[in-house]
């Protein structure tokens, strides 16, 4: 055990350190030549965003590394900003992992390099979380308005209607059983996220932090009936076998969603992309419509997912790592041409999102539909929601509880309420006031 | 071979039961002096390395331990608090179990396994045994992501071979990352990856034990089995008593499977295994020094377990003697 937690430390550690004798040998050069700024990212397609900024740049020269995907990333990241040394200038982080970056003391404050000028660039949703009063913690890339995809072509065959509300999706769920036994009518992913999304688009709150106005004190509601009934609503369609269990992203899963095995997914703005790449059997065959209202003719939305730019501490030039993480993708549309129509991402630049060229766009996946008719007025209509600075440990919590559930070793009924009990024992542990 | 470190380190750390003082301390300065500096030189490469790469990073992690931090609070000297912590953590205490429950089934099939493929190894000495050997071997060859990964595959329902067999008989399809299959999935995966490892050592092991033993049990009548069971298995106990240490070691760090299992059964939870559990503290939740806390308290359960082990198979040995 101390072999593999030391040799993962090293490694991370050595890794980290090439990275800053790069950056530091590119930066000395400040005079003579650009000013060197290391990038940490995993987006899609990324190589080209990265020739896009340098080539309008002159001045500045920035180093991209793909440091992992998700997990592995924030894993580095982590281990560097405890060290002292080693992260990058610039780093791309989701919104949910903004908060625990920022208790970390991590990042920089771009509003004192002058970012505060985008906040009407941005969605507001996006722009409130990614920063904390004046401070500008992080600037908005992607979001991940949620809507419903839905085979299209099994719905029309069958006359089950599109569910507008989720007691029609439950109604939905049992007929598609009845007209096919070995068909879901999609799959409990298992995915914190997700469950976080849906939770949003129910009027959930679980969470209020504030690292500016009181950072030792958290709010953790999970057991609100606004979240309490989204739980409720899927584990009974698992339970009686009508959802299947496979965790998202998996092949199974995948696979499942390309042979008729699911039939709908309550899905994110960038899932269109992530999709149109890997299933190849129903292209064409799918389409989506709104997501499913808990009250009906309510216009209740939530986000899954979305990542910024954040500037670290350790960033030796935080001006020019500001001007990276503001002007990457920006209004940059050399870097949007190839975020829209090679990574697929659903843009947070406000006039981007509402460009005839984004909103028009006829996808092949979805027999022509245009799907960002729907995604985007999701995201003008995402409010204010806020994330814990230990968010891990509550996906963490909210997957492993579930997984219980799904195995039957614990009622659906306590899976939030256990998921509070740990979450606030925890906080408290750390050191925080926890009120509900 | 890092699987043996957590023994030896916190023995080093171990004064030795006193000897009064003053008469260690004159001993030590007269044999310090007796050795010849090129001695030293020599060894200087490899006490350096030991030094670097396992004293201070070991004695770094034990004064991590030994602070607390806290979101909120910052950190803070908090003396043993961090192992009251660490035992009597739930999470951690369920882990635990989990990988000696585990153990109890795996260890004994697994080893079982291996000194049966050895003893036939050991008989036939056909091409067909050197063939034999080099695959039973292959699989320790694969790194541990890319076998469990492979199994991840195999185990698969749409792309796996196995899920689907019982219902070529009218079956239920096989869940495998099912509750009461899991840990038997895993087990599969580890067995897969260690039998062959261990049957060489132990084959290696038989190929030191004298031929005439077997000679002059044959000659007194001794079946194959016989021949087998009560000649070349008691002399090799001590290799067989070494697999097992190495394989009770590697149980209780048990990792690498799990971890990239958890991409297909969401429920290898953040603290299924107590390594896993040490994993995810420092880097998902940022406690590097709750983390460090939990691996000493491993390591320590590590050592007491294999010193016992040792010591209960040294009396016997000296017993029987």
């Amino acid at each position: 055990m101390l072999g593999t937690t030391w040799l993962a430390k090293l490694r991370g550690g050595l890794a980290a350190c090439g990275l800053l004798a790069v950056a530091a040998c590119g930066g000395a050069g400040g005079e003579d030549g650009p000013v060197t700024v290391s990038v940490w990212a995993w987006y899609p397609e990324f190589k080209g965003v990265v020739e896009a900024f340098n080539a309008s740049h002159p001045d500045i020269k920035v180093e991209w590394t793909n440091a992992g995907t998700g997990a592995d990333h924030y894993a580095k990241l982590k281990t560097a900003i405890t060290a002292g040394k080693g992260a990058p200038d610039v780093a791309m982080v989701e919104f949910q992992q903004i908060p625990t970056f920022v208790i970390l003391d991590a990042l920089a404050d771009m509003g004192e390099h002058g970012a505060n000028e985008d906040e009407d660039l941005y969605a507001e949703w996006a722009w409130k979380q990614a920063t904390d009063g004046e401070k500008v913690y992080a600037i908005p890339v992607d979001g991940g308005p949620m809507a419903l995809m839905y085979r299209k072509d099994l719905f029309d065959q069958h006359g089950i209607p599109v569910p507008a509300t989720w007691a029609e999706y439950a109604e939905a769920a049992v007929k598609i059983k009845a007209v096919d036994p070995d068909a879901h009518i999609a799959s409990f992913g298992s995915d914190g996220g997700w469950l976080n999304g849906l939770m949003w688009q129910s009027g959930c709150r679980p969470y209020g932090y504030s690292h500016t106005t009181a950072k030792d004190q958290v709010k953790i509601n999970l057991t609100a009936p606004e979240c309490e009934r989204v739980v409720d609503l899927l584990g009974d369609l698992v339970d009686k076998g009508l959802m299947a269990k496979d965790p998202f992203f998996t092949a199974d899963a995948t696979a499942a969603l390309d042979s008729g095995k699911y039939w709908t997914w309550a899905a994110a703005g960038w899932t269109p992309g992530y999709l149109a790449g890997s299933l190849k059997n129903t292209t064409g065959k799918w389409a989506v419509a709104p997501m499913p209202q808990w009250t009906a003719g309510a216009d209740e939305q939530g986000d899954w997912g979305g990542s910024t730019f954040t500037v670290t501490k350790q960033a030796k030039n935080p001006k020019a790592a500001t001007i990276v993480a503001r002007e990457l993708f920006g209004k940059s549309e050399a870097a949007w041409d190839i975020g829209l129509n090679k990574a697929f991402l659903y843009p947070l630049v406000k006039d981007i999102a509402a460009d005839p060229a984004f909103t028009g766009k006829a996808y092949e996946f979805f027999n022509g539909q245009k799907v960002n008719e729907i995604f985007v007025p999701v995201s003008q209509k995402l409010g204010d929601f806020q994330f814990t600075p230990f968010q891990d440990f509550v996906y963490s919590e909210l997957d492993d509880r579930s997984a219980e559930a799904m195995t039957g070793g614990r009622p659906w009924g306590t899976v939030l309420e256990e998921t509070q009990k740990n979450v606030v024992a925890y906080a408290e542990q750390q050191g925080f006031k926890v009120s509900k | 071979m890092t699987r043996s470190l957590p023994i030896t380190a916190p023995a080093a750390d171990d004064p030795p039961a006193a000897p009064p003082v003053e008469s260690r301390a004159r001993r030590r300065s007269r044999r310090v002096t007796a050795h010849p500096v090129a001695g030293m030189l020599f060894v200087l490469p490899f006490f350096l390395v030991v030094v670097a790469f396992l004293v201070v990073p070991l004695g770094y992690a034990f004064w991590l331990s030994l602070s607390s931090k806290s979101l909120a609070l910052g950190t803070r000297f908090s003396g043993i608090d961090n192992y009251v912590r660490a035992f009597t953590d739930p999470v951690l205490l369920d882990g635990l179990l989990r990988v000696v429950l585990f153990g109890l089934v795996q260890i004994p099939i697994m080893l079982g396994l291996a000194l049966a493929g050895a003893l036939v190894l050991d008989a036939v000495t056909t091409k067909f045994a050197l063939a034999f050997r080099l695959i039973a071997f292959m699989p320790y060859a694969v790194p541990a992501v890319v076998g469990a990964l492979m199994w991840g595959f195999l185990y698969s329902r749409t792309f796996g071979p196995f899920a689907d067999l019982p219902t070529l008989v009218g079956g239920e399809p096989i869940d495998f990352f099912s509750v009461s299959l899991l840990l038997v999935s895993l087990g599969n995966i580890v067995t897969w990856a260690w039998t062959g490892y261990n049957m060489i050592i132990l084959y290696s092991a038989l190929q030191g034990v004298p031929r005439e033993l077997h000679e002059a049990a044959v000659i007194d009548g001794a079946t194959p089995v016989q021949v087998a069971l009560r000649v070349k298995v008691p002399a090799i106990k001590q290799a067989i008593s070494l697999a097992a240490i190495f394989t009770v070691i590697g149980t209780m760090q048990f990792f690498t499977e799990p971890q990239i299992m958890a991409r297909f059964a969401p429920q290898i939870s953040a603290g299924y295994t107590p390594n896993l559990y040490a994993y995810n503290q420092a880097f998902a939740y940022s406690d590097f020094h709750y983390s460090a806390a939990v691996s000493f308290a491993l390591g320590f359960l590590v050592f007491v377990v294999a010193y016992a082990f040792v010591f209960v198979n040294n009396r016997r040995r000296g017993k029987r003697a």
